[in-house]
Formats: structure tokens, C-alpha cells, sequence
């Protein structure tokens, strides 16, 4: 959070927070005290269980996928041979708890933000789908270790760069951050699915759209980066722990979340469903024929 | 023991939840529920060793299908009383459908058991190779056939639906990608009093 409203602050030449502990260090705790203070008032006309199980169940779902995320070799929860199609799976239920925030609050912005984040969260599932797809292609193996480990001597961001900036322009749209957050488009829906959420269980949700966004750069670093492999293979990179090499690689990508969401305008909503359906779709679906033929025709095919 | 106490735990949540789809009042908890009981066979074919199929099961069910339907769901207004006044109408066909699964369920457990057959699959450490070696060769035509089918229906769906109305004004990005400005704006020099002619 701090890191966010100070890179934020520093595109918008301003100074973000700096007044809450030294260099407002203390702000993000500043920030959930406040969310945790505060009422949380329920409309009366909502459904209350569900209202109420919403950002629960956005949370569990972000906080479950990292139960296979290998940190390194050995740090993993759970080493599942299908550990890419449980996280794909994981992130996909995460509509529901959008949707259901959307129809529980029993309101017009709500509603209209949950069914937009529907359409464009499926939309942009088919070509992360496609994308893992080519990975997968050239990994041969489901297991998220095998998937890091076969990119010991080349990263796949390399020979795969357009997947790369497909995957990280879905997953951009996969966790409703701008320029793709029409479910939440102040300007034309009040605060879309959450407007009706206060206090903690606005708190919930926040906390979700983090960890999820922690989550997609993690992705991004296992399939594309090489996970916790060193950018070269020589004595003073390979001697520091794969855990660090990791968690740096993670935060390199969050903070291209953090520019893309300061720098961007947002789409209209037309020309997000354009992009997803008639750009990336396409382009996804040619390039998981052109690896595959390439590997074929030169018998790179992982056995 | 765990294994079998767990079995019937997500079997008979399962039950619980299919009833719950058919009797709850609101139209947007039956999805809801169908979802959980989704959920729950997913569940049990993890159980079973068969993670692959259960993962897929969730990834189109649960993270596609169903999605769908709540959206449809949630978007009609459904009079709860004119359809609790129709499911008579529909009980004999139901009754038909759960009769012909039934028989199938008790042909294949009661005469035509393959018990070795399942336990050589469970065994294998990695199930999805397992499957991808024989929908490939074995089932492969089947497997392509399926597709077309599916791929049939679909563009069946699109054309059903899709009307082409010319008198909509749509934005064509690639046409406006192509032009330039100068096609478009024309700077005039113009002499104070006189204005232009704009049919020039």
C-alpha cells in the first residue's frame, strides 16, 4: 500500500504520504485501523448472508492459490502435479465473489459492476488460458516446480515476449486493475460491486485485490521468469537464496501494476471486450500453433 | 477410514446441495447451490486419484458454465409462484431422465463392473499423461468430432442471435486507425469580414 500511494505520488509529481510515522512509513497501518474502526453498516434491502460472504469468500480464494506457488525449490505448501490448472481454476472462481457482492447489495451500480467484471473476467480467462497453453507446450509438464525448472538456462519471457505482454496485460484485466477496472469505474459507477461495503468488509475486498494482484505477479514470475533462478548463472548472483531472487522479480512486476494503473486512462467498456475477444484471442490462438509447429518441425518437443 | 469418512461427507453434502437446487425459493441460490454441488464432485474425484478430471470439472463448470448461468439468472425477474404452478407439467419427463440414468448407473456398477481397469488408471502418479495418451490416439477422431460438434453449436448460437442492425452508428477503430488528419481538417486562412464558402 505504502509502495503504491508513494510510486503514484511520484508519477503524479507529488509526495504521497509523508506525514504518518518517518517518510510515512506507518500510513498502511494508519489505513487499516481506520477500516477496522469504522461501522460496517449492511443495506437494509441486501441479502445478508450473502452480503456478508462475499468479500469472505474473494479472500479465502486469493489466500488459497498460494498454497502452490513454489517460492523456491524446496518452499512449497502443496506440490501438486496439476498445480497450473488448481491456480487457474482458483482464479477463475474469483468472479464469484465479485458477482455475488454485486447482486447481494441489492443496488443498481453494484449490480451493473458485477456484471461487467463477469463478461471481462471470462473474457480474459480464454487468453491466460492460451497463454499457459504455450507455456505449457514447452514445459510438458502441469507441475509448477517442472515449470521454473525447465527455464534454468532461458527465461520464457525471451522466446515467448508477445505471450509475455498478452499474460501481463490479462492479468491486468484478471484482477480488475486499471486501465481495466470498469467493475469498479468511479466515474460512471459510484465504486462499482463494493459501493454498498463499508468498514471491514470493504477492508476484505481491498485486501483480496492485493493479494490476488501478489498472486498474478507471481504467476507471471513462474511462467515467464524463471521463478527463483538468478538473471545469469554466475558466482555472485547464484550464491544469494532463490527465495530473495523471487520475491524481487514479484515486486518488479507489481510495480509495473503500480506504473500502468498511475500512467493509463481507462477503456471504455467496448474496446476492453474488443481487446480480449478480437486481439488477444486471435493472437494467443495463432502463437500456441506457431510453438507448437516450431518445436514440432525442430523436435524441441519436451518428452 | 479418513478416506471413506470424507467420501461420504462431499457425497452427502453433494445429495444435500442438489436437493437445495431444486427447492430453494430464489432462482439466483439454486445457481448458487449448483455451484457448491459442483464444487462437491469436484471434490470427489480428487478423492478417487482422478485430479485431472476434477480440476477440469471445476475450470469449465464452476469457473464457465455456471458463471453463465447466474448472470442469466440474475438478470431475469422470475415469478417464483408461475413456476412452482408449471413443475407439474415437467415431473413424468424428469421422472423419464432419472429412470434412464438410474438404469445406466446400475448396468455399469452391477453388470459390467471394470474394477481393474479404474484401479490401473488411479495408480499411475500422473493421470493427465494418462488421459492426453489415449484421447490422442486411441479416442482421437472421437475426440476432433466432439470438437466440431461443439464448435457447431456455437457458431449455431451466434448466428441465431446476432442481429445486424445497419441503422446502429458502430465505432470502426481500424478505420479510424487509417486516417490521417489531413483527409479530415482543412486549415483555412480567412480575411476578417468575409468568412468562407464551406462548399468549397
Amino acid at each position: 500500500m505504502y509502495t503504491w500511494k508513494k510510486s503514484a505520488g511520484a508519477v503524479q509529481l507529488r509526495k504521497g504520504p509523508n506525514v504518518v510515522g518517518p517518510f510515512g512509513i506507518l500510513q498502511s497501518f494508519a489505513d487499516v485501523i481506520k477500516l477496522i474502526t469504522k461501522e460496517n453498516l449492511l443495506p437494509s434491502s441486501s441479502n445478508k448472508f450473502l452480503f456478508i460472504f462475499a468479500p469472505m469468500l474473494t479472500l479465502i480464494l486469493s489466500l488459497i492459490a498460494w498454497a502452490v506457488i513454489p517460492v523456491s525449490s524446496t518452499y512449497v505448501i502443496a506440490n501438486i502435479n496439476i498445480g497450473i490448472l488448481y491456480l487457474f481454476a482458483v482464479s477463475s472462481f474469483g468472479v464469484y465473489g465479485v458477482i455475488i457482492a454485486g447482486w447481494a447489495s441489492n443496488s443498481k451500480y453494484p449490480f451493473l459492476g458485477a456484471l461487467r467484471s463477469a463478461a471481462q473476467m471470462i473474457s480474459y480467462e480464454v487468453s491466460i488460458g492460451f497463454v499457459i497453453i504455450t507455456v505449457l507446450i514447452c514445459v510438458g509438464s502441469l507441475n509448477l516446480i517442472d515449470i521454473v525448472e525447465s527455464q534454468k538456462n532461458l527465461w520464457f519471457a525471451i522466446p515467448l515476449l508477445p505471450m509475455f505482454v498478452v499474460f501481463i496485460i490479462s492479468a491486468l484485466a484478471e484482477t480488475n486493475r486499471l486501465p481495466f477496472d470498469l467493475p469498479e469505474d468511479e466515474a460512471t459507477l459510484v465504486a462499482g460491486f463494493f459501493s454498498e461495503y463499508s468498514s471491514i468488509s470493504f477492508g476484505l475486498f481491498f485486501l483480496a485485490e492485493y493479494a490476488n494482484m501478489i498472486l498474478m505477479s507471481s504467476l507471471t514470475v513462474i511462467l515467464f521468469l524463471g521463478g527463483w533462478y538468478p538473471p545469469l548463472d554466475i558466482f555472485p548472483l547464484n550464491a544469494i537464496p532463490g527465495v530473495f531472487w523471487f520475491t524481487l522479480k514479484v515486486f518488479l512486476i507489481l510495480f509495473v501494476f503500480l506504473w500502468v494503473r498511475a500512467t493509463f486512462p481507462r477503456y471504455r467498456y467496448d474496446q476492453l471486450m474488443r481487446l480480449g475477444w478480437k486481439i488477444f484471442l486471435p493472437l494467443t490462438l495463432v502463437w500456441v500453433v506457431i510453438t507448437s509447429s516450431f518445436l514440432f518441425y525442430f523436435g524441441l518437443l519436451p518428452s | 477410514m479418513f478416506l471413506l469418512g470424507t467420501f461420504y461427507f462431499f457425497a452427502s453434502f453433494l445429495v444435500v446441495t442438489c436437493i437445495s437446487v431444486i427447492f430453494s425459493k430464489n432462482p439466483v441460490n439454486s445457481v448458487l447451490f449448483l455451484v457448491l454441488a459442483f464444487l462437491n464432485s469436484t471434490f470427489l474425484f480428487i478423492l478417487i486419484g482422478a485430479e485431472f478430471v476434477g480440476i477440469i470439472l471445476a475450470i469449465v463448470y464452476i469457473g464457465a458454465v455456471a458463471i453463465l448461468f447466474l448472470f442469466v439468472v440474475m438478470m431475469l425477474d422470475i415469478q417464483i409462484t408461475t413456476l412452482m404452478f408449471n413443475i407439474k407439467r415437467y415431473v413424468p419427463l424428469a421422472l423419464l431422465f432419472a429412470g434412464v440414468i438410474l438404469a445406466e448407473i446400475i448396468y455399469l456398477t452391477v453388470f459390467k463392473s471394470s474394477k481393474s481397469n479404474i484401479s490401473e488408471i488411479v495408480r499411475s502418479s500422473n493421470n493427465t499423461e494418462e488421459i492426453g495418451n489415449v484421447l490422442y490416439t486411441k479416442y482421437f477422431i472421437d475426440f476432433q468430432l466432439s470438437g466440431i460438434v461443439l464448435l457447431l453449436a456455437m457458431i449455431g448460437a451466434i448466428v441465431l442471435t446476432h442481429v445486424y442492425r445497419p441503422s446502429i452508428k458502430r465505432q470502426n477503430i481500424d478505420k479510424q486507425n487509417t486516417t490521417y488528419s489531413k483527409d479530415r481538417i482543412k486549415l483555412v486562412e480567412t480575411k476578417s469580414g468575409e468568412g468562407i464558402n464551406y462548399n468549397e
